[in-house]
């Protein structure tokens, strides 16, 4: 009796199609990866240094941002929502409105980042920054 | 005469050549990311609402941790060597866009070094990095 032997069947991988599911795959991942680089923020102009600008002085409103993150208009503290409002209310009435802020130096970077984040909310336009001076 | 007719073979698409595709795809891409790969320093990214895109053609980024120290292209940094950094990246190319990645808890005087010197240069542009609020 002669015995046959079964041929198995070649399985090709690339006909499979199963490489170019893991190609796709890790190209989809690389894409996403590279979507992660980009920067999201916020611009700020810059002014040159020591330069001036002249502003009515009607149009200013002064804020001072603290270390402990509270936000005092003159010399008063107020909660972010009062800030806002005042903000708001002030540029209704004088849409050239500067809103010039001194923070502490050692104020965390977060609040600072708070502030302009308001600033950009409600449109300000003219926004401007100092770092207070050191007090002995 | 019998005439036969000639059987039409039906359309195939070659699948083979698929995979040649996506791994062309795939070098191609890779290569990409390679280029845009940026040295990370390990900071708690502040956190805002109304950001913007801020991403330039061509872009250079200056990290601020927690401690103050600066670091650019991985490596710690004083001002001094920023400054020239950055006069070259701007000399190079006027456009380029500094990005500053400080860490949430710093003090803000380590980020106002930075600016004082950007304005110093007479650079007009910066971009405050931060992400969005993740509650």
């Amino acid at each position: 009796m002669r015995i046959t032997t079964k041929r198995r069947n070649r399985i090709d991988i690339a006909e499979s199609g199963a490489l170019s599911d893991l190609a796709f795959l890790l190209i989809i991942f690389f894409i996403i990866i590279a979507v992660f680089n980009v920067n999201t923020g916020f611009i700020l102009g810059l002014p040159r240094k020591n330069s001036s600008k002249i502003v009515n002085v009607e149009d200013i409103i002064k804020a001072r941002l603290g270390p402990e993150g509270t936000v005092f208009i003159e010399d008063e503290p107020v909660s972010q929502e009062l800030l806002e409002k005042a903000v708001v209310e002030r540029l209704k009435l004088r849409p050239n409105m500067t809103f010039l802020l001194t923070i502490h130096p050692e104020t965390p970077y977060q609040y600072v980042v708070d502030i302009v984040n308001l600033v950009r909310k409600d449109e300000v336009e003219n926004f401007s920054f100092r770092m207070e001076e050191f007090r002995k | 005469m019998n005439i036969r007719r000639s059987r039409r073979r039906k359309p195939l698409v070659p699948i083979n050549s698929m995979s040649d595709i996506a791994f062309l795809l795939l070098i191609f891409i890779m290569l990409i990311s390679l280029i845009n790969y940026r040295q990370e320093i390990k900071i708690d990214y502040p956190e805002g609402e109304y950001q913007e895109v801020t991403q330039a053609d061509k872009n250079l980024e200056i990290w601020v941790d927690q401690g103050g120290r600066i670091f650019y292209d991985g490596a710690q940094v004083t001002l001094t060597y920023l400054e020239g950094v950055i006069a070259e990246a701007a000399a190079e190319n006027p456009a380029v866009r500094i990005h500053i990645l400080g860490d949430k808890n710093t003090a803000f005087k380590n980020v106002n070094g930075i600016l004082e010197t950007l304005k110093l240069l007479n650079h007009r542009a910066v971009s405050l990095v931060v992400k969005e609020p993740s509650n």
